[in-house]
């Protein structure tokens, strides 16, 4: 009983719909202090699902519709899952060591039925959105999937629940380790598709990638996604990075999360708002003769401070 | 290997006006593209026929958005030739000024466009904040933001006061402050440089032989601009630089434009401060006596060139409009070969299209 209210409500599901609105709008507010304008209130990234919701839902001749239908929720389900084992200032869903692994899968699976979604339909765009987005995915995973193991391997435990714990008797991860946050939240960058990296959907070259063709509550679904990604790869980040912490036990430890989070979720909008997109190649190029080498010193120097 | 044919237009997010490029990619490399144009012809050249050389003034400035004044400029400048009339200098600077501010005020938007399509929205929103200045100067001296009817045959139809001059000035200030910031961003933005340089190179030879005018041209090497070339007043009695640069390419463009505008504030500076006195426009009579005349002048994307025949009526017997997109089109072909996918949206977006301006 407590299991599902934990699943369903907090640190579950309801608890990341909010959540993920509220990135959402984080997100854009802060992105638009940069550009020197207002930005949309609060209620706008609620309004939007609202409004997709509400939309025809339009299959275009030639699309696979079950596949097409499959997808959204597939991928929806997986980031869910996810959830369950990813703590949320110290409350967590279940945990056993290896959950990280089962994390980092289950978080990778919206990266497949991406370009799944731009391969079953029929426009050029979806195609070439969907190519790109498995080039991108073969440049920025193996340095997130390194930098993120980097606490891993230097708590001596992979379980995401006891690595946030253990750095309450050290110091905070990205202290020690803080190459491979920074590499981490390039990583990151690249999952979501953001701003520098939001090569797949870029709209001035495959007008919306993979998702050109769909619509209404499928692409509700979509995003909605997209959202609860980025709320779990915040907290990902944050639990494994910057967890909890001995000079801040005293404090609630939610509040103390969610700020962690939202400063995080501000350093990623600033990243979006000040860099130009980077081309496909000039990422790969990125991945493999920066990033991925980086991540390896940093492995090598996680493995050495950990003893 | 297999080719893919992406259409992009007549609808396009890239795209502010509708024209249609199909790019043959091999893998992510552009074999082959070709265009269509035609979407927005109007036919304007046969209305102008059938309607009075003042209504053809009015006509004429709605052929682009962006360089309207310029338009209704030359055309003016043409039928000023046909009947011999010598506008009062006055009238010459005030004009001027007008194509000064739409020369800032197109190269911020273009500046916003090229940054919108290369993923930098933050620099999108600057350029269009800065050039909100340059609309309100010419709000305030015409009426309109975007088309202003300031021209009538023999000069201009209303005078800058001098309290105008000085508000107007202080404004050109903040500009020049503004201005200054974004062209560093444009000089020292890695990911901005990284997108654009080397991109859509144009040699010198190509620019010639294309016959590319306005910035593209002056990017590649090749020093052309009406503005001093031409020796009509007012410029005859300015001095001022023309920038250009070497490269060729849409980094290279980039700049040009940039401090283009940089010296089009002080152009307009120095157009208030020199302005004579005297009265701002001659009567001109309604028909004009046979004769054909050609008049050019430099629009923000090159020269733009009119030619006027009368037939002793008050209609003309024939308008010939040649816009600066025309030439600058020819040149895509050459600049998209071998591009990459990602790339044909900066290339496109450095050429400036103005496809309202090419159609007509």
């Amino acid at each position: 009983m407590i299991v599902l209210l934990k699943m369903l409500v907090f640190p579950g599901f309801a608890f990341l719909f909010a959540a993920a609105l509220a990135f959402d709008w984080i997100d854009r507010r802060m992105i638009a202090l940069w550009h020197g304008r207002v930005g949309p209130p609060w209620y706008q990234p609620l309004a939007d699902f609202v409004k997709l919701l509400a939309k025809e839902d339009i299959v275009t001749e030639g699309t696979h519709s079950v596949a097409a239908a499959l997808l959204p929720i597939v991928s929806l389900a997986s980031v869910l899952t996810a959830s369950c084992y990813i703590p949320v200032g110290g409350t967590v869903g279940t945990s056993f060591e290896g959950d990280l692994i089962v994390v980092l899968f289950l978080l990778s699976l919206p990266a497949l039925a991406y370009f799944l979604a731009g391969w079953v339909s029929t426009g050029v765009y979806s195609i070439l959105g969907g190519h790109r987005s498995l080039l991108q995915y073969f440049s920025y995973e193996v340095p997130f999937l390194m930098a993120v193991a980097c606490p891993a391997i230097l708590s001596g435990s992979w379980s995401i629940a006891t690595i946030a714990q253990a750095q309450a008797r050290t110091a905070w991860h990205a202290a020690m380790l803080p190459v491979g946050f920074a590499l981490a939240l390039i990583g990151l960058i690249g999952k979501l598709k953001r701003d520098p990296l939001d090569i797949p959907k870029a709209k001035s070259e495959v007008v919306a990638g993979p998702l050109t063709d769909f619509s209404g509550r499928k692409l509700a679904l979509w995003h909605l996604t997209m959202n609860v990604q980025t709320v779990l790869g915040i907290f990902l980040l944050v639990n494994l990075y910057f967890g909890e912490s001995r000079f801040l036990d005293r404090m609630p430890a939610l509040p103390v999360f969610g700020l962690k989070s939202v400063v995080t979720l501000l350093a990623m909008s600033t990243a979006s708002a000040l860099y130009a997109r980077l081309r496909i190649d000039q990422l790969m190029d990125l991945g493999w003769r920066v990033l991925s080498p980086l991540a390896l010193i940093q492995i090598l120097g996680a493995l050495w401070i950990g003893g | 290997m297999a080719r893919t044919t992406v259409p992009i237009g007549p609808q396009h997010p890239l795209l502010k006006e509708p024209v249609a490029f199909q790019i043959e990619l091999e893998g992510e490399r552009v074999a082959e593209s070709s265009m269509r144009m035609g979407y927005v012809h109007r036919g304007i050249e046969r209305l102008c026929q059938e309607r009075t050389y003042v209504q053809n003034l009015h006509l004429v400035e709605r052929v682009c958005g962006i360089c309207s004044h310029i338009h209704a400029t030359t055309f003016c400048q043409t039928v000023e030739s046909l009947l011999g009339l010598e506008v009062p200098l006055r009238a010459a600077y005030i004009r001027a000024l007008l194509c000064e501010l739409e020369r800032i005020h197109s190269h911020l938007l273009w500046m916003g466009v090229l940054a919108r399509n290369i993923g930098l929205d933050t620099i999108f929103m600057y350029a269009w904040r800065d050039r909100e200045v340059s609309l309100d100067i010419m709000e305030e001296l015409s009426g309109g933001r975007v088309s202003h009817a300031v021209n009538v045959i023999g000069g201009v139809r209303q005078d800058i006061d001098s309290e105008q001059v000085q508000s107007i000035l202080e404004r050109l200030d903040a500009l020049d402050q503004q201005l200054a910031r974004l062209l560093d961003v444009v000089e020292h933005e890695r990911s901005l440089r990284g997108r654009t340089k080397g991109i859509g190179r144009l040699s010198l030879a190509q620019a010639r032989a294309y016959c590319a005018v306005g910035p593209v041209a002056r990017a590649s090497g090749l020093d052309i601009d009406l503005r001093r070339d031409a020796l009509r007043p007012p410029y005859d009695r300015l001095s001022f630089e023309v920038p250009t640069h070497t490269d060729g390419d849409v980094w290279a463009r980039t700049l040009v434009r940039m401090q283009e505008a940089v010296v089009s504030v002080q152009l307009c500076r120095d157009l208030l401060t020199g302005m004579p006195g005297g009265p701002v426009s001659v009567r001109a009579p309604r028909r004009v006596p046979p004769a054909e005349a050609i008049g050019r002048s430099e629009a923000p994307r090159g020269e733009v060139f009119y030619y006027v025949r009368s037939d002793g009526s008050d209609t003309p017997a024939r308008v010939k409009i040649r816009t600066p997109t025309l030439p600058n089109l020819v040149t895509l072909p050459v600049q998209l070969g071998g591009v990459t996918m990602a790339d044909v949206s900066v290339v496109l977006s450095g050429v400036d299209l103005c496809i309202a301006c090419a159609d007509r």
